[in-house]
């Protein structure tokens, strides 16, 4: 399984030099499965640089998180979109008050939106995440509700004995201390349990995360401890917030990796989201800390 | 054949983590009126921390804590708020008797308040408790 960042910002895009390296784009991620099938994990402004590679892709699987408009704002902009041979399937969240189409449509759009999503050449549905698991492209998709503000899903994607686990915005810590509750307390664990790549948020540093608690996303501590407690043998940490300049991410990662080891983790597997990196995603047996 | 889960549904997860902070004395139920977590405010009412007591099954804590009746009488399981709010997904308020830990009976008033997802269906209950000073009618 190949995992390839085309975003790993969150809340808004955040362009400029000093941004280059870790990049601007709001969150995105191709997964290319065994099979060749790929998935795309959200689709914040990286999905409009990733669609002007996939010309020839006629069949496309979108997986949302999430309707806040870091996690959709490239839709309207995504290539694929525009191609009377392409067809997308949407999957996202399901909620009681309107479908995911009319939640959706209501940012492509009038005013904001000079194109309806009625009048997008491609053949698009939408499609609620089920309940029970499901398969693409060969592999396994499980979704679950985690802790977030509004309705809010992590993916957990089973490729043969590989797991990858996507719980971009993610606050499991909002609550009794995360080293002490029990797995089954913890919001995301059975998602994220022994995932051989957890891409997880991780906004804020510790000094930042007291002033955000509430907010929905995660301080590295919490993160951190999140990434043990369910076994993942590598960390993404991912959602980046916009005022963090590569510099302070260079610096959060030296952080992270020497907290992760001291955690019980290796060090170089734990990686930051980064525009443009990719990852190859490969099974290994690892007990869960719990 | 879907994975099997280790995990609570997030709505009880949000509903024990407001718990864990409230002052009022409060009880987490799941879809099976089990008892799966109670909060401080609730073991000081009850002699008893959740950490002592763990998970309780509907059966286990009425033959703890009752409730009981004016006489001291039992009151069954499928007579109290809680069970009513689970199985017809409505609130429901009542007025009994528990028993602490050191025997001492208290009346209190309680308000079971279903937690109801259009994903899982009834997932459970939060029961708050009022105790009645001097038997009178909780302000």
């Amino acid at each position: 399984v190949k995992v390839r960042v085309w975003g790993a910002r969150g809340s808004v895009p955040a362009p400029g030099p000093e941004m280059n390296r870790y990049g601007g784009n709001t969150s995105c991620v191709q997964v290319t499965l065994a099979s060749g099938e790929e998935l795309i994990l959200d689709a914040g402004t990286g999905i409009r640089t990733l669609g002007l590679e996939l010309t020839g892709r006629k069949r496309i699987h979108i997986l949302l998180t999430h309707l806040h408009l870091d996690h959709i704002q490239g839709l309207m902009f995504f290539p694929p979109c525009f191609r009377s041979d392409c067809e997308i399937t949407i999957w996202g969240p399901s909620s009681p008050e309107a479908s995911l189409e009319d939640r959706i449509a209501r940012y492509i759009s009038a005013p904001l939106s000079p194109v309806e999503v009625r009048e997008l050449p491609c053949s698009v549905s939408f499609r609620d995440t089920p309940a029970s698991e499901w398969s693409l492209g060969g592999a396994t998709i499980r979704s679950e509700a985690v802790t977030h503000r509004g309705p809010t899903l992590g993916y957990r994607i089973t490729d043969g004995d590989t797991v990858l686990a996507y719980i971009p915005d993610h606050e499991p810590a909002l609550g009794p201390p995360l080293a002490d509750l029990e797995p089954e307390w913890i919001s995301g664990f059975d998602l994220a349990r022994n995932a051989d790549l957890l891409i997880h948020d991780c906004q804020y540093s510790d000094a930042e995360y007291p002033d955000h608690v509430g907010w929905g996303h995660s301080g590295l501590g919490d993160t951190l401890t999140f990434g043990r407690r369910v076994g993942a043998r590598r960390l993404g940490l991912f959602h980046h917030d916009p005022l963090h300049a590569d510099e302070f991410l260079d610096e959060l990662c030296a952080e992270a990796r020497a907290r992760w080891q001291e955690l019980g983790g290796d060090a170089t597997e734990l990686a930051m989201g980064m525009e443009g990196a990719e990852l190859e995603v490969y099974p290994a047996v690892q007990a869960v800390h719990a | 054949m879907s994975t099997p889960r280790a995990q609570k549904p997030l709505e009880l997860i949000l509903a024990r983590n407001l718990l864990t902070n409230l002052s009022t004395p409060a009880f987490l139920v799941d879809d099976e009126a089990a008892v799966v977590f109670y909060n401080e405010a609730a073991a000081a009412m009850l002699g008893r921390s959740f950490e002592d007591a763990g998970r309780m099954t509907a059966d286990q804590w009425t033959a703890s804590f009752g409730p009981f009746d004016s006489d001291g009488t039992p009151i069954e399981v499928d007579r109290i708020a809680v069970t009513e709010a689970i199985r017809d997904g409505r609130p429901a308020h009542g007025s009994f008797s528990i028993r602490a830990a050191n025997g001492e009976l208290a009346e209190v008033e309680a308000s079971a308040f279903p937690i109801v997802t259009s994903e899982n269906g009834s997932s459970g209950a939060m029961i708050l408790f009022w105790p009645r000073a001097n038997g009178g009618p909780s302000k």
